[in-house]
């Protein structure tokens, strides 16, 4: 996946996918714009001896060099070192067309779905269909309810959830069943016991204590906020120190008291 | 050069064990190194239960009482059937420093030692008082009984040791010599509690009873077979890293405070309180 080297989190302009959701004989133009940026801290490699930027490059393990791009083939590992090889213009021919559609089948509860399934979202915006797009957000809001049904993006087709979010309608790629390992197959949880009613009322209390309002915003990366920290002091040129375990020292000071005692011990 | 001195390969000896004083685990093992001298005496051929907390007390720690997976080949082990777990122990022994050490690097912060040993484990050798004050009753109420239990105990001729239990209790003990059960030595005690509720208005000697707020609880319980009590100067797992300590008689007081025999303070004590009790057993009169 090639990733943006400064992903914004203001909302592009430029859609990256046009089409229309479909209901039956009623369409819905929509444009599908990013609106998932993946925003932790990133390094690029560099050589340590003159800090020049590395680059990755597809390498034969047969003759160890870099192979060209039009030289590359691509092969299904059918067992170990066996391949079955398919040319780009295979692979293009059994790809899904894309027809432009949201094609939804069905509506459901938008809170019966479970997460579990959510892969990534996009934003979609009204394409010069202003009324039929509040029409429909409109209806899914007040029902709470969400659409399920199918897109295909680039080269897959995937399940999808069209739902509300903060006065959008938004869509939700799904992973398919056979992605998601079922924990019902799980030894150790079969073995689980109904919990007594003493027990399980302290727990309900306990729980319904620490209720509240989900609110993403409490949670901090703490790894990024104190890696660009370090980037500030470095761009400043203050050096900084590492820490270094001080096992030694402690070690040295188990040692003072291992030969006191041993000593005490030999006395007695 | 280490390892010429002990067997153990220390670990994590940075991991903060005690949160709130920022005690690490190398201070814990160095607290074991230097009191093994008075502890290793008592720890003698009685099988230990652990209580440990690998991630520090303030997270849970665990109860031990097989010996691990990956205990080393040199450390002693006496397997035997525990009527109070419903199956065969394989527990822990721990006759020598490397042993000692060893625990404190699992992070086993509390050692519990059983009333019997492992020669004789139905015969107990000493015979236990759990003093064990009630909120609003605390460490001044304990203090109180435990004066009146040893001036019984004095009546009778015995002998008998005081520790603090590291919490607010005190614990008396009373070596014995061969030959008595754990229903004798559990019936002696429970029949001098009783006889001490007569005495004192805060003494409880029954388990029902030991929730009453402001009673003193004296329990009986624990002088069974595989039953523990807290080793001397094991240290406990309470904020303020307090350890299990040995007092004279003449230190049990209302005015002393047990919180103040720490990791860092029990260290300095010169003298021994205990010295020669495993050789002052008694014969006890019962009924």
């Amino acid at each position: 996946m090639i990733k943006e080297e400064k992903p914004r989190i203001r909302i592009s302009k430029r859609p990256i996918w046009s089409g229309r959701i479909t209901i039956g004989l009623v369409n819905v133009p929509v444009k599908l714009q990013t609106m998932i940026f993946d925003k932790g801290v990133t390094f690029r490699f560099l050589h340590k001896t003159d800090n020049s930027p590395l680059k990755y490059e597809k390498v034969c393990i047969k003759e160890e060099k870099p192979i060209p791009w039009q030289d590359i083939a691509k092969g299904y590992e059918v067992s170990k070192g066996q391949f079955v090889v398919f040319d780009k213009e295979e692979l293009k021919a059994a790809r899904p067309e894309s027809d432009s559609r949201i094609r939804i089948d069905k509506f459901v509860d938008y809170l019966s779905t479970d997460p579990v399934y959510f892969d990534r979202s996009f934003l979609l915006l009204p394409d010069k269909s202003d009324d039929a797009y509040s029409l429909l957000l409109t209806a899914l809001q007040s029902l709470g309810k969400a659409g399920v049904g199918r897109i295909t993006l680039k080269t897959k087709e995937y399940p999808v959830l069209v739902h509300p979010y903060k006065g959008a309608l938004v869509v939700t790629t799904l992973r398919y069943a056979y992605e998601v390992a079922d924990p019902s197959e799980v030894e150790d949880l079969k073995r689980l016991k109904e919990p007594n009613k003493a027990e399980l009322d302290l727990a309900v209390k306990i729980v319904s204590d620490l209720s509240g309002e989900f609110k993403i915003e409490d949670y901090r990366d703490s790894y990024k906020e104190k890696v660009e920290e370090l980037i500030e002091k470095k761009m400043k040129g203050e050096t900084i120190v590492v820490e270094k375990p001080v096992k030694e020292e402690a070690a040295k000071e188990l040692m003072v008291a291992l030969q006191e005692t041993l000593k005490q011990l030999k006395q007695k | 050069m280490f390892k010429k001195l002990t067997k153990v390969e220390f670990t994590n000896l940075d991991k903060i064990l005690y949160p709130e004083l920022r005690v690490t685990k190398a201070q814990v093992i160095e607290y074991y190194i230097r009191m093994a001298p008075r502890m290793l005496n008592m720890l003698s051929n009685r099988p230990v239960v652990l209580t440990r907390f690998p991630e520090g007390i303030e997270k849970e720690g665990f109860y031990e009482k097989d010996a691990p997976m990956g205990t080393p080949s040199w450390v002693e082990t006496y397997r035997r059937y525990a009527e109070t777990s419903q199956r065969e122990i394989n527990y822990i022994v721990c006759n020598d420093l490397d042993t000692l050490i060893w625990l404190a690097n699992l992070a086993a912060i509390e050692i519990h030692v059983t009333l019997s040993k492992t020669d004789a484990f139905e015969n107990p050798d000493l015979v236990l008082f759990d003093i064990d004050p009630e909120p609003p009753a605390d460490y001044p109420e304990a203090a109180q009984v435990a004066l009146l239990l040893k001036e019984k105990l004095d009546s009778f001729g015995l002998r008998s040791y005081a520790k603090t239990s590291g919490k607010k209790g005190l614990h008396i003990i009373v070596p014995i010599i061969d030959g008595y059960s754990f229903a004798q030595t559990r019936e002696f005690v429970h029949q001098i509690a009783k006889h001490l509720t007569t005495q004192s208005e805060i003494v409880v000697s029954e388990f029902t009873e030991s929730k009453t707020p402001g009673t003193v609880f004296i329990d009986y319980r624990q002088n069974s077979q595989g039953r523990t009590m807290i080793c001397p100067y094991s240290l406990r797992a309470a904020p303020q890293a307090t350890a299990s300590t040995p007092l004279d008689w003449g230190d049990v007081k209302k005015q002393l405070k047990p919180t103040e025999f720490t990791i860092s303070t029990v260290v300095k004590i010169k003298e021994n309180p205990w010295k020669g009790l495993l050789d002052n057993r008694q014969k006890l009169e019962v009924g």
